[in-house]
């Protein structure tokens, strides 16, 4: 069947309704710029369609030491941003400006590996995910939590991300993205890492990977490795191994699996060479 | 500036008009402006959408095609199978002789490569046809595939041909082949020899605007074809072959090209089309998508060519033997032409008293490869330069040297027997150098395209 | 499957169409309003060349529904050019043979208009970031980059 049905809700309660009513058979979509190829290419063909772009979801703001931010901010709004420089450095990578003036910060949870340059470095930077359903209000969950597989997520059927809650970093940050291209270009592996130095030692390290696995990742080895170590040369090439060995690589149309892993070991540690100074 | 460069640089200057000179587009106004009229701009009211249903494997025999679900889509018109195409089997270069006929428009009952097409379906809109491919229910039976020309050629590898074989015959030989004196010999008295083996992977052309065309009845009984083809008269002919239709019934328009490099000399969408609008009385378009053109569309050929060179020390290279073989996946396409060029070439710009070359046209299941610039020039030149530097290497000579010593002269011989005539290797190799301000020595700069003429 | 009708503004007029669900803005332009300067090159937003304007921000109008863009203003390439002569973005391309098979050209100027209107004297980078979503096939990105900053110059001497 063609599309059958198109909403366009003006607010966050008439999408939970909608979706209430709707789902599981509501494909849901803000900037369009995951669900569109699909519809149109004819892989995906979904009766009733909901978009997001109305909703009001889409605000930034502070408060106290946390970025709030709403799911269907678009990527240039985050661009706009300027309280977490590691946020901007990610969208300025990806894709090309009309992407980011199209795709939103909730929507590159959902872009599958090598995509999803954003949410590597919300990863980085211990985000927190709120959604929201009809039923059961909102609940809040830890990124890391959020993510369960290859292309798939905790998100319940009749739920919908509505914000990010971004602790302001304590330490400093890192991104990388490493890919065939300078711009608009899938990754061959993304480094988000975020640490904290205190009295000539790493206190936290939160190192996120992507490109490298079923979801962006946390190298928790890897962490481990930095976490109450001195920040030298032999702490990060150890670091470095460990992030290569405990990724799990793919092999696509970009990179093989094996130049993944070696290139995850140069990135890691060029990432937190930037850090070292 | 070389004498020659400025010679030629003053007599631009004085004589012509627009070799030289920047001229402004015929065709830039409309681009600029959007008013350019490509394939897909153009509609006619009442015109049809045609969507193919294409093999979701790699090689396999068709059982069955259920078509009842499909015929249910609203705004379904019809679809069109073998049976409806009345030359269902072709060959392109048929045209310059080539055969025998071998590619199906629309498979009969079997698929080899993944996305050939089954049949056609001819809807009222775009998305009527593409829902109901997505009904048309396949019952194929998965057979092995072969995607490397190595892998074709073995015994036990599975047969894609009816005449048995993986590779393309040329006059009673499984390759194209090229003999030029005894390269036998040429080995036995050469100081070294050289061998190495080259790859080159499939490239898709990619153009900005996917194939399309448009086929139109008009009230005179004749079909007007607007296409993006970069080979306007050839996809008329081969049309009106397969139609088996008088070429003076079809009116194929063309000339505006939204990139092509190869990739548009198919004859892919134009008979297809055309027969749809002819069993169907109006007009239908038939455009790829990105996906179509991105994994269905021919792509330049996979290579994989073996050299062996026999070199003096004074590097003279006095023997080459080449094996080439091209990945022409599924079908022929171009790529029987494809190998005469890379045979005519594959010994490069050298003089090389005694050449053996063998090429051949290797059948996979891989999408069809065909024309890419250069047609199978390309890979050869990048083969026949990086083995030029491996040579030099192993020799310990200067690599301009080795080109300047080995590049053919006026009144060589080349290999598949045409006497040089016109050479401009070392003239051009001179002026390069010149421009990467790389000095050359001054026996280098001494030599000429004319050294060696023969009075 | 109930048709909606649409309205918003195109190239300074208000147009009401009449569409289907999710009909994207680009099937809008080229196949209800027939404004085909707009060209459909992939419909996966790679390759850039249905690059349209919306409030001022380049969108690829392939992955846009027309009912996101209601009450909203939208310029396309027929929207900058004028009655006679070309726009001063246009006149560079064509001048720097920016155009060779001319399919991402629209795409291309509408998003170095979105650019200069911005930015009025954007280095080589700046262009080259903003053009990183459109592609040339043809390759003729240098004399692209040339035909842009050679309309930032000419926009600057108007």
């Amino acid at each position: 069947m063609a599309v059958q049905e198109y909403f366009l809700p003006q607010s966050l309660e008439q999408a939970l309704d909608l979706l209430a009513e709707h789902a599981p058979a509501l494909l849901v979509m803000a900037g369009g710029t995951i669900a569109m190829p699909l519809i149109n290419e004819g892989i995906s063909m979904p009766e009733k369609v909901m978009g997001l772009r109305r909703a009001g979801l889409d605000t930034v703001r502070r408060e106290n030491s946390t970025l709030v931010v709403g799911a269907t901010t678009t990527l240039t709004q985050l661009a706009h941003q300027t309280d977490i420089p590691m946020l901007q450095e990610a969208v300025r990578h990806i894709g090309g400006w009309q992407i980011r003036n199209m795709g939103t910060v909730g929507g590159n949870l959902f872009a599958p590996p090598p995509a999803g340059d954003l949410a590597v470095a919300l990863l980085a930077l211990d985000a927190t995910v709120v959604l929201a359903s009809k039923q059961r209000g909102q609940r809040a969950l830890p990124l890391t939590e959020f993510f369960t597989g290859f292309m798939a997520t905790a998100l319940a059927p009749d739920e919908l991300v509505t914000a990010l809650h971004i602790p302001l970093p304590r330490g400093k940050m890192s991104y990388i993205k490493y890919g065939r291209r300078h711009a608009n270009t899938p990754a061959i592996v993304t480094v988000a890492a975020h640490v904290v130095v205190e009295a000539g030692k790493v206190v936290d390290a939160h190192l996120a990977l992507n490109a490298v696995g079923p979801h962006p990742i946390r190298a928790r080895r890897a962490e481990q490795v930095l976490r109450g170590a001195p920040l030298n040369a032999a702490t990060i090439a150890e670091a470095a191994r460990e992030a290569a060995a405990e990724c799990e690589p793919f092999t696509d149309a970009i990179a093989t699996d094996w130049y993944r892993r070696r290139m995850t070991e140069v990135f890691v540690r060029r990432a937190l060479e930037r850090i070292m100074g | 500036m070389s004498e020659v460069a400025s010679a030629v640089a003053s007599e631009v200057k004085e004589t012509f008009h627009v070799v030289g000179k920047s001229v402004p587009r015929r065709d830039g106004i409309g681009h600029v402006t959007g008013k350019t009229v490509y394939v897909d701009d153009i509609s006619f009211p009442g015109m049809l959408h045609l969507k193919m249903v294409r093999s979701p494997i790699h090689h396999g025999i068709i059982r069955n095609v259920d078509f009842s679900e499909a015929e249910k889509v609203p705004g379904f018109v019809r679809v069109l199978t073998h049976r409806d195409v009345p030359k269902n089997l072709y060959t392109i270069l048929c045209l310059i002789g080539v055969g025998p006929d071998e590619e199906p428009v629309l498979a009969v009952d079997r698929v080899l490569y993944k996305g050939e097409p089954i049949a056609a379906i001819v809807a009222e809109t775009e998305e009527a046809a593409m829902e109901a491919v997505s009904r048309v229910r396949l019952d194929l039976e998965e057979l092995p595939a072969v995607f490397d020309v190595e892998e074709a050629l073995k015994p036990d590898a599975p047969i894609l041909k009816p005449w048995g074989t993986n590779y393309f015959i040329y006059e009673g030989h499984p390759c194209r082949r090229v003999r030029f004196g005894d390269v036998e010999k040429g080995f036995a008295q050469a100081d070294y020899i050289i061998e190495e083996v080259y790859n080159t992977s499939p490239i898709e052309h990619a153009p900005t605007e996917t194939t399309a065309c448009v086929a139109k009845p008009e009230p005179d009984g004749r079909y007007t074809v607007y296409t993006n083809t970069q080979a306007l008269f050839f996809t008329m002919d081969n049309t009106a072959l397969i139609l088996q239709v008088p070429f003076s019934k079809l009116h194929f328009v063309g000339g505006t090209v939204g990139g092509g490099f190869g990739g548009k000399v198919d004859v892919i969408v134009e008979p297809i089309a055309t027969l749809a609008a002819m069993k169907t009385g109006r007009p239908v378009k038939f455009k790829y998508t990105r996906e179509e053109e991105m994994r269905v569309s021919s792509t330049r050929s996979a290579w994989r060519m073996y050299f062996k060179d026999g070199v003096m020390k004074d590097g003279r290279i006095i023997a080459r033997k080449v094996i080439s073989y091209a990945d022409s996946g599924a079908y022929n396409r171009h790529t029987p032409y494809v190998i005469t060029k890379h045979a005519a070439n594959v010994a490069g710009p050298y003089f090389i008293p005694n050449v053996y070359i063998d090429v051949y046209c290797v059948y996979t299941n891989r999408q069809p490869a065909s024309a890419m610039r250069g047609f199978g020039v390309t890979p050869a030149s990048f083969a026949v330069e990086c083995q030029m530097d491996k040579i030099a290497e192993t020799i310990g000579m200067d690599p301009w040297e080795i080109r300047f010593i080995n590049a053919y002269r006026n009144g060589d011989m080349r290999p598949h027997q045409k006497v040089v005539e016109d050479a401009t290797l070392i003239e051009v190799m001179k002026a390069a150098a010149e421009l990467a301000g790389h000095p050359l020595p001054e026996h280098l700069l001494k030599m000429h395209s004319w050294d060696r003429e023969r009075a | 499957m109930a048709s909606r009708i649409v309205t918003f503004n195109l190239n300074g007029r208000d147009v009401e169409v009449m569409v289907k669900p999710l009909t994207t803005l680009q099937t809008v332009l080229r196949e209800h309003l027939r404004l085909t300067a707009t060209k459909s090159g992939c419909r996966q937003g790679g390759c850039g060349s249905c690059t349209v304007l919306v409030n001022g921000e380049p969108v690829l109008s392939c992955l846009l529904p027309v009912e996101d863009v209601a009450g909203q203003t939208v310029v396309t390439l027929e929207g900058i050019t004028p009655v006679e002569g070309l726009h001063p973005i246009q006149q560079a391309f064509f001048d720097n043979y920016a155009i060779q098979c001319g399919y991402c050209s629209p795409g291309m100027i509408m998003v170095i208009k979105a650019l200069l209107d911005r930015n009025p004297n954007p280095t080589r980078q700046e262009v080259m970031d903003a053009i990183a979503g459109n592609v040339c096939r043809c390759t003729g990105y240098e004399s692209i980059l040339r035909a842009a900053e050679d309309a930032a110059r000419r926009l600057q001497t108007v």
